[in-house]
């Protein structure tokens, strides 16, 4: 059980406070409701852009890195195609110090040019040595627009092209900034070892004064009911050939994305799930296989994923694949399989518990699903699954018209 | 208000280093209890002396990946099924000194869980069928990774650090194809029936947990202290590997150094700090922050045995590759020549005590700490010494060590792309 107190100031931002009195640390984590998927088509990838310029200097503060060194105090980012969030990691009796840092790049950016010509090739160099650079590494920038038609899910974070992050401006930076970084666009969430009597008062001092803003509407265009088989097949200059079959599923506050994390733990995420035994080690057809959800906020997608033994064509795959299918819709899993799952699952869960900063992000991101205390109560949504609850998601999302499949030849 | 001025920063508090409870397997076999866990979570780590120095790097290597593939007894598939009843998961690690084993559970189950995993791993048959299947997989990773940049000059730059050694034999792919179930039979027999050489628990177990756990592996354990060798020395130089349709090239640059017990340990580690190892580093902020030519550079200290090494390592546009060479010869230069500042100097000892302070928060972390030292035939009052260290240590001492450990001349510069 994770404690924890909600409020929300008079700008709108929402605090969570999480006191945590083991550890000598805590964690100021920001989580602004912006990702890729809020981005114009001829404009993408600058969600991520943006985040790196938020180290790039605010309004009162030159080098933020260097201010929250001096303090013992580290930090980072990440942006998805839902949400962009920023945390410090600091020695509990310096948390002032990243809370007047956070605030001030809410407040405002310093858009120095020079910040901005640099990141743009940073992210160009990130581009390449992650999606261009790799063995496999541009299949998301493939698989994306294959899976969806109208949906902006249908970019990665990093973008559809380099050159769209070329072409970004300083102009497009403060109006980016402008709509999405506001109080009222934002969570908090400060937690560890913190002076419980002083916290407030603090977060008072800080965040209070920061104009609240408009919270942006998001109205993004609907991803329609997919219909018929989709199929993709590329060549690259890899040395095995590698399948990816994307199933669309329900949005991440719908019970199937529950049911959907938990049937591809059962088929394929280890070496005991479904196909892993079935397709691996009895057939011999794959060298690999898993399977895995992308628990996107919109409608996701279930995947399955893997690389061609040597010498088995695409075909036998797809046939046996199938056939596994059709079998998990009949019979699903035994009592034994599903506890096994459920005991996986809570030890997972016991771990991440462990980590003020897993704690954090998670506290903000059920937040931002509707309510922190979701945190709590995910592990007896698992729990509470049966095996017909398995077979009915599996039946009306594991279906051919509903599949986009990408294939990856090798040309070596 | 006033947000230009930084709010008022506090020392870092005094961190006091608990040790694990040590319980003898044998005379050179310890088993390492961390109890104080206020949590159900449990972990087990057991170290086997079947490392890559031990034999073929193929052969220690596939050896590793089979330890669960099925016992005379069980399949594979039932070792994993048991361990996915009781909740458990198992990560392996190989390297040079040696193979871990972890084990992650709650605290009830994991006695359980561990007489189920060590009894897959000593017991060990290799299945003809499991043997083809992971030889395949082996196989076509390795064919996948030799067209990765940084592979490659990973591979190249190991061979150059443990020049002339056996460490710095690598395999190819050649190596794989050749390898036979026999020869997994042999290392196994060889290198893991009596090879435990520790086991490190953190949880609140009960003390009959424990009991179980040392009978198990009494049994089992290496019978003399192990010894590694320690006279590495790399190959100075210049090496560049022709990738031609590569958009990046990976860099490694790096020479051979010592371990913990070397009396310039401290100091070292403190100068590669400030070389490359935090956001705020000199090369992050000229190569990545200034030039823009990489998503990140860093360099490290690692330890091998009896020796360690430093390494810088980056991937940076192909067009960047000279230019970015020549700034990270000038940033040791730099370093050699000019003493440091007193902000700089002050930034980044905040800064390591900071690190210092998360590193060492909750029984994982200080089990951790414990195990980094505790190979080196050290205590935890090693970490005392080094946080003294950072208060200490003045821009003189962090010129001479420059001077001393950053020549130019004395790195194995590597590139791949």
């Amino acid at each position: 059980m994770i404690e924890f107190e909600r409020y929300t100031l008079k700008n709108g931002l929402k605090v969570l406070l999480h006191h945590d009195k083991t550890t000598p640390m805590a964690v100021v984590n920001t989580l602004y409701d912006v990702g890729a998927r809020d981005e114009h088509e001829d404009k993408t990838g600058f969600a991520h852009l943006f985040e790196h310029l938020m180290f790039g200097g605010s309004i009162h503060i030159q080098d933020f890195d260097q201010e929250l060194q001096r303090a013992g105090g580290e930090s980072n980012a990440f942006t998805s195609n839902d949400l962009t969030n920023y945390y410090e990691i600091i020695p509990a009796n310096n948390i002032e110090t990243a809370l007047w840092l956070e605030s001030d790049r809410m407040l405002s950016l310093a858009f120095t040019e020079k910040s901005l010509e640099v990141q743009r090739s940073v992210v160009i160099e990130e581009f390449k040595q992650r999606y261009l650079n790799q063995p496999y590494g541009d299949v998301w920038l493939e698989l994306r627009p294959l899976a969806y038609e109208k949906h902006p899910y249908q970019w990665a974070t990093i973008g559809k092209d380099i050159a769209h992050i070329e072409k970004a401006v300083m102009e497009d930076v403060k109006a980016f900034f402008k709509k999405f970084y506001c109080p009222s666009n934002a969570i908090l969430c400060v937690s560890g070892n913190f002076d419980a009597d002083s916290i407030k008062g603090l977060i008072e001092k800080y965040y209070e004064t920061i104009p609240g803003g408009i919270k942006p509407a998001r109205i993004l265009p609907i991803e329609p009911p997919q219909t018929e088989f989709r199929e993709k097949s590329i060549d690259r200059d890899v040395s095995a050939n590698a399948f990816y079959y994307a199933f669309q599923m329900s949005e991440r506050k719908n019970i199937g994305y529950y049911l959907g994390d938990f049937l591809s733990d059962a088929i394929g995420k280890d070496q005991s799930s479904l196909l892993n035994i079935a397709l691996k080690k009895e057939q011999g057809l794959v060298s690999e296989i898993n399977a895995f959800i992308t628990g996107s906020l919109d409608h996701g997608l279930f995947l399955i994923s893997g690389k061609l033994s040597e010498g088995v064509d695409f075909d036998a795959l797809d046939n046996a694949l199938w056939e596994q299918i059709e079998k998990i819709k009949k019979e699903g899993f035994t009592d034994r399989k599903l506890t096994s799952l459920k005991n996986k699952l809570s030890t997972a869960k016991a771990f991440q518990e462990q980590g003020l900063l897993n704690k954090s992000i998670s506290l903000c991101m059920f937040e931002l699903l509707g309510d922190a205390n979701g945190i709590n109560e995910e592990i007896d949504i698992y729990n509470r699954i049966q095996n017909d609850d398995i077979l009915g998601f599996a039946s009306s999302i594991l279906k051919k018209e509903n599949c986009s499949l990408l294939k990856i030849n090798k040309t070596k | 208000m006033n947000r230009i001025n930084a709010p008022k920063t506090h020392k870092t508090g005094a961190i006091s280093f608990i040790s694990p409870e040590k319980i003898s397997l044998n005379d050179s076999t310890p088993l390492y209890w961390m109890p104080d866990v206020s949590n159900e979570t449990a972990r087990i780590d057991i170290y086997f002396d079947a490392g890559l120095r031990k034999g073929k790097n193929s052969i220690a290597s596939m050896t590793s990946s089979m330890l669960l593939s099925g016992t005379s007894q069980k399949s594979s598939t039932e070792i994993h099924s048991r361990l996915d009843d009781l909740g458990a998961f198992f990560d392996i690690g190989l390297s040079h000194e040696g193979v871990m084993v972890s084990l992650f559970a709650l605290k009830n189950n994991i006695s359980e869980a561990y007489q189920v995993l060590l009894d897959a791993i000593l017991n060990a048959c290799f299945p003809e069928s499991e043997f083809q299947e992971v030889k395949a997989e082996k196989i076509q990773n390795f064919k996948i990774n030799i067209n990765r940049v940084a592979v490659l000059a990973q591979r190249s730059f190991q061979k150059q650090l443990y020049f002339g050694t056996e460490y710095a034999s690598i395999s190819e792919e050649s190596d794989l194809q050749k390898i036979e179930r026999r020869e997994l039979l042999d290392f196994h027999k060889s290198n893991y029936v009596c090879g435990i050489f520790k086991v490190a628990i953190v949880g609140a177990l009960q003390e009959n947990q424990i009991q179980h756990i040392s009978d198990l592996s009494k049994a089992h354990c290496i019978k003399k202290p192990l010894e590694f060798k320690s006279d590495f020395c790399n190959k100075a130089g210049v090496i560049h590997i022709e990738k031609k349709d590569a958009v990046q090239t990976a860099i490694r640059i790096g020479k051979t150094l010592f371990n913990k017990n070397h009396k310039d340990f401290l100091d070292v580690s403190i100068l590669n700090t400030i070389l490359g190892d935090y956001f705020g580093s000199r090369l992050m902020k000229n190569i990545r922050e200034d030039k823009g030519y990489t998503y990140g550079i860093g360099s490290i200290i690692s330890e091998s045995g009896g020796s360690g090494y430093l390494m810088i390592g980056s991937e940076v546009g192909k067009e960047h590759l000279q230019p970015t060479l020549k700034e990270i010869e000038k940033e040791m230069l730099l370093l050699r020549n000019e003493k440091i500042g007193k902000a700089e100097l002050g930034l980044v000892k905040n800064h390591l005590l900071g690190q210092m302070l998360k590193n060492s928060d909750g029984p994982y972390a200080m089990m951790d700490l414990f195990l980094s030292v505790e190979s080196y035939g050290l205590s935890c009052d090693f970490y005392n010494s080094y946080i003294q260290r950072i208060h200490d240590i003045d821009a003189s001492t962090i010129l001479q060590t420059a001077n001393m450990h950053l020549k130019w001349s004395d790195m194995s510069v590597i590139s791949a792309g």
